[in-house]
């Protein structure tokens, strides 16, 4: 294992520690692994986290515009009860507190015994789920669909709503809306180390990609020889758009690497994604090409769609300020 | 044979969690390749920082009710563990901390009534059930066969014994089951032809608590 790190056990911490250093705007909250906006506002919280090894999910989208609080677990588990309600606390700004959680069995068991706990200290509590990777079939029985990049646009439009001075029901409305809408599929072409592992998570031939395989190393659905941009985007923009049952036409489109794959391949695979789109007459109204929500150094990318209308296009082009976007 | 009486004490409790973490240690490659077939190759890390911590601050867990160690084991695993394991845990020992009360020592019908409680808990935090592929089975195959021992009055070591082998039974239950729950879900064939990681590591568990109190039969 190469990684630039000091110890296995102290990667959190001292990545959340480099995170507040280099951006004064947050403050961290040691022990309970929290980054929070340092300047407190009147408005409806909201609250983001999940397992580390994600980053900038979540804790650079703490800042005006988006998330109050980022709340961090161990390399790809869920942060405890007790640090989310630490979260809750910081976030709380007397409108309630809106948890932004992602589907894994982990983060729902762990953010709602921390809603519990906060509602128990009378903060006003409420939640949304992300569900938005295709590769998964949806399904009420299990564990269902998995939440991947298109948290971050949940991220933004609810935290732009919450920044209206919106009611924490108004908030928790768009939230729903935005999870509605969209819908995302991942790839990879190498496997993630673990820090306190040592060793590849998996592994992929030398000459394979995986097509629907999660943020953490879950299998996907197609394993296939590598192949060309235009193939690529063909297998991750089909099955999004056969999942989507109506649209409006206009979408926001997020090509996001999953750690170790380069801008210049991302760009290509948007300009791949973007003749897709126009074949099908869907125009793009923003886009966003870059490293949202990673996966250590796994290499691949996802692509997000967010089917649009009037109010998620303003809630999207409002402004925010956040390590990891501004705009 | 004298008959063996089973009182599980503080300091009994305390030799079990380090014949855990013994276990454990050992079979760190081989969880961690078992949850990378099936999940995302963390619940050893996991698993070994929280009971590590435990270990730690094992002078806190001494001279204690039951109740008080339950409870400290409970937030301890909770806060160091994280993930899914972590919720569960310490939602289950936070549940027995409320059946064993201020006890100073468990005898097989009270450990039985905690392991139930246990696993309550575990079920309704996880809402999972027996055969969706989790330590849920471990657990649930030990205390139903040990409880139908306690049921014909069997003797205290028949009735670890059957803990034991209940619970094997059904931590080996897993590998034929299809994963509704946690990451062995989004396997294609839903995680089938391989044992759960979480089923073992509470099998692992299991095995040392009644071996530790098995130790004490000569």
């Amino acid at each position: 294992m190469k990684k630039i790190i000091n110890h296995p056990d102290h990667v959190v911490t001292e990545m959340l520690e480099g995170i507040a250093l280099a951006h004064p705007e947050v403050v961290y909250f040691k022990e309970a692994e929290v980054i929070a906006r340092k300047e407190k506002s009147i408005k409806v919280g909201l609250v983001s986290g999940g397992g580390s090894g994600h980053e900038p999910s979540h804790a650079g989208y703490v800042g005006k515009g988006m998330l109050d609080a980022a709340v961090a677990g161990n390399v790809f588990a869920s942060p405890s009860p007790d640090r989310v309600l630490k979260g809750i606390q910081e976030a709380n700004g007397g409108k309630g507190v809106l948890l932004i959680i992602k589907n894994y069995s982990g983060d729902i068991m762990n953010f709602q015994m921390a809603q519990e706990l906060a509602e128990m200290e009378g903060i006003e509590v409420d939640h949304v789920v992300v569900k938005d990777d295709v590769a998964v079939p949806d399904s009420t029985y299990s564990t269902g669909r998995r939440g991947i990049a298109g948290t971050v646009f949940v991220h933004k439009v609810a935290g732009a709503k919450a920044e209206t001075g919106a009611s924490l029901q108004e908030v928790k409305q768009v939230a729903e809306k935005t999870i509605a809408n969209i819908r995302s599929m991942g790839m990879a072409m190498s496997s993630c180390v673990l820090p306190g592992v040592g060793t590849p998570s998996f592994t992929l031939g030398a000459d394979e990609i995986e097509i629907g395989m999660g943020i953490h190393g879950e299998p996907g659905i197609e394993k296939s020889p590598v192949l060309p941009a235009k193939e690529i985007a063909k297998k991750l923009v089909e099955p999004i758009l056969n999942d989507f049952e109506k649209m409006s036409g206009e979408v926001a489109v997020m090509v996001n690497g999953l750690g170790a794959t380069p801008l210049m391949e991302l760009y290509i695979l948007f300009k791949e994604v973007t003749e897709l789109l126009k074949q099908h007459d869907i125009s793009i109204y923003r886009a966003y090409v870059g490293n949202f929500m990673t996966a250590l150094e796994m290499s691949g990318a996802s692509l997000t769609l967010l089917n649009l209308d009037e109010e998620l296009k303003a809630l999207l082009d409002a402004p925010c300020q956040t390590p990891a976007m501004k705009g | 044979m004298m008959s063996f009486q089973l009182k599980l004490t503080n300091e009994q409790y305390l030799l079990y969690l380090e014949a855990f973490m013994k276990k454990l240690e050992k079979e760190k490659d081989y969880i961690t390749q078992l949850d990378s077939v099936t999940g995302d190759g963390d619940h050893w890390v996991n698993m070994d920082m929280g009971f590590r911590k435990l270990i730690d601050q094992k002078s806190d867990l001494e001279a204690v009710t039951f109740g008080e160690m339950f409870k400290k084991i409970g937030m301890t695993i909770m806060s160091t563990v994280g993930g899914s394991s972590g919720v569960l845990y310490g939602s289950g020992y936070i549940r027995a901390a409320q059946t064993v009360g201020d006890l100073q020592e468990l005898d097989a019908a009270k450990l039985a009534d905690m392991l139930q409680a246990f696993l309550n808990a575990i079920m309704e935090r996880g809402k999972a059930k027996p055969g969706d592929k989790t330590m849920i089975d471990t657990l649930h195959g030990g205390v139903e066969s040990m409880r139908q021992k306690l049921a014909e009055n069997a003797g205290d070591a028949e009735v670890l014994r059957a803990l034991k082998s209940g619970a094997l039974a059904g931590m080996e239950s897993t590998k034929e089951m299809e994963a509704a729950k946690g990451r062995a879900y989004y396997q294609t064939n839903k995680g089938v032809g391989n044992l759960d990681p979480g089923a073992v590591t509470m099998y692992y568990q299991i095995e040392a608590l009644v071996d530790v109190l098995m130790s004490d039969q000569r």
